[in-house]
């Protein structure tokens, strides 16, 4: 009861600066969590992108309906293939309509079904080996041409990783700045309590029971602080992802609810780490009574 | 009882503390430690509240060895062990009550007990009437009897008083010495740090007079003189 009571007092005392450490706090876990959104859909959409790596073996115009099943029995039976589709004129010409109106017209005005190919499309079980499944796929008789996309999937791969580990050094930078400023909210708490600290080690409390009152104090900056920036972003990422739907055939973004659990629970457990770690920090030198 | 076996303290900038004192206090004994200032009268308080450990030697409290006392266990050392300050140290905006009541609730005291044993004190310490008052509304003389009540009210078996009587009047005093003579009687070890000469003289009690952190005269119902070690 006493650690509860001494802390929100506490806080209380000091409304002004806990209110300035809450929004500072809500600030740093903000772009914590925005960063953590990031590297989620940057693994989400790399993982769209690798899915989508496939290789499309155009079929020559004069092949029958026989020849087709063939090259699709050969092509499906190669050692790297993971799946493969086969694809007519038809349904391509359809395909690339529905993409866009915009699209749907040209092609109407230019008759565009005659510029369209039967193809087998391909996905690689290990995209290492795409070159080599590629040219096996070439081979095949009555394949026209091989459309080979993993140049530029590499090249996306290797962008997302550069993503992924600034934005993991963002969020480590985040959290050291977040301590910090726990830390100096506590600080102002545990000097405007010094004499008290000093009766309390005098009278004989542990260093448990003094620390007590300053953690709670901490975690409740943390917890605030993360409950307001889990507000923000849930309003902001699903402003954003109803935003960005239209883009769903290139890459998906996770709706809210998906990612909702890992976010809320990452954030908040960071809001009480840092209210923590920050606290004890704050208490530790002014122990040595 | 208390014992220091040859006990050295040396402090960062490489200043003695105490050398080789060495002396023991029983169990219910009133001892006055005197001397000049940096005698080491200070170093031998703060021996004594566990706010430092021997360079060498040892001290030993009821039992218990302070210099490998584990910083864990120090607080349990420290109940034992009642301070009482020459600045009285009250909590402002605490009611004498919840000053001493304080004292408890940091121990984890259970509220019936708190409730139970504060209002004794105060009325040992002649303080009932003022359990509601705040420390500014207190004489000098009134805020050192709580920080004497805050001090007695985990029952320990020593009170150490430093220098209790510097900040009073010589009546006020007197009456702060009758109190320490009063709970001594009743059985708690007194070590009281003083530069008054009157209270030494008055009391006939034992002496201990360091000098230059050296033990020079331990004597069992010693006056003040510092002029004449013996």
């Amino acid at each position: 009861m006493y650690p509860l009571k001494t802390a929100f007092s506490s806080l209380g005392r000091n409304a002004m600066m806990t209110i300035a450490s809450v929004i500072t706090i809500s600030c740093c876990l903000f772009l914590f969590g925005v960063f953590l959104l990031v590297t989620f859909n940057i693994n989400y959409i790399s993982d769209q992108i690798s899915e989508k790596c496939e290789l499309q073996a155009f079929i020559s115009e004069w092949s029958s309906s026989v020849g087709e099943e063939r090259i699709l029995k050969e092509i499906s039976a190669l050692p790297n293939v993971d799946s493969a589709e086969f694809e007519s004129k038809e349904d391509a010409f359809r395909n690339a309509r529905e993409m866009s109106e915009e699209m749907a017209e040209a092609l109407d005005n230019m008759d565009g079904e005659q510029i369209f190919r039967a193809s087998v499309k391909v996905t690689l079980k290990d995209l290492a080996l795409a070159d080599e499944t590629a040219a096996q796929m070439a081979a095949v008789k009555g394949v026209a041409k091989v459309n080979n996309r993993r140049d530029i999937i590499l090249k996306v791969v290797s962008v997302t990783n550069v993503i992924r580990i600034g934005s993991f050094i963002a969020m480590l930078i985040l959290l050291l700045t977040a301590i910090f400023i726990i830390r100096n909210t506590i600080e102002l708490s545990v000097l405007s309590r010094e004499e008290e600290i000093h009766i309390m080690k005098f009278v004989g409390a542990t260093d448990g029971f003094i620390r007590g009152p300053f953690v709670i104090e901490g975690v409740t900056v943390g917890v605030i602080g993360a409950m307001v920036a889990i507000i923000i972003i849930a309003f902001g990422y699903s402003a954003l992802t109803a935003q960005a739907d239209g883009m769903r055939e290139v890459a998906a973004l996770y709706s809210f609810s998906e990612v909702a659990i890992p976010l809320v629970a990452g954030v908040l457990l960071l809001g009480i780490i840092m209210g923590g770690i920050g606290s004890r920090a704050a208490v530790k030198r002014h122990l040595k009574v | 009882m208390i014992e220091f076996r040859d006990v050295t303290v040396i402090y960062d900038n490489d200043i003695v503390g105490l050398e080789d004192a060495s002396f023991t206090i029983e169990d219910g004994e009133f001892v006055f430690l005197v001397g000049k200032t940096g005698a080491g009268k200070s170093s031998a308080i703060k021996l004594l509240t566990g706010e430092i450990k021997p360079y060498a030697g040892e001290v030993i409290i009821n039992g218990v060895t302070v210099n490998t006392l584990r910083p864990k266990k120090l607080p349990y050392l420290r109940r034992s062990v009642g301070v009482v300050f020459q600045d009285f140290r009250l909590l402002p905006n605490k009611t004498v009550y919840e000053n001493v009541a304080f004292a408890m609730e940091v121990v984890r005291a259970n509220k019936k007990e708190i409730r139970r044993k504060v209002p004794t004190i105060l009325s040992l310490v002649g303080l009932s009437g003022r359990a509601q008052n705040y420390p500014n509304e207190l004489s000098g003389g009134e805020q050192q009897r709580v920080c004497i009540a805050r001090a007695l009210v985990n029952s320990p078996a020593i009170v150490v008083a430093d220098e209790p009587t510097g900040n009073l009047d010589v009546e006020t005093a007197d009456e702060i010495m009758k109190l320490l003579m009063e709970i001594n009687r009743m059985g708690t070890t007194i070590v009281m740090v003083t530069h008054s000469e009157k209270i030494v003289n008055d009391a006939h009690r034992r002496v201990i007079q360091l000098e230059s952190g050296v033990v020079v005269r331990d004597e069992l119902e010693g006056g003040y003189n510092l002029n004449v070690p013996s």
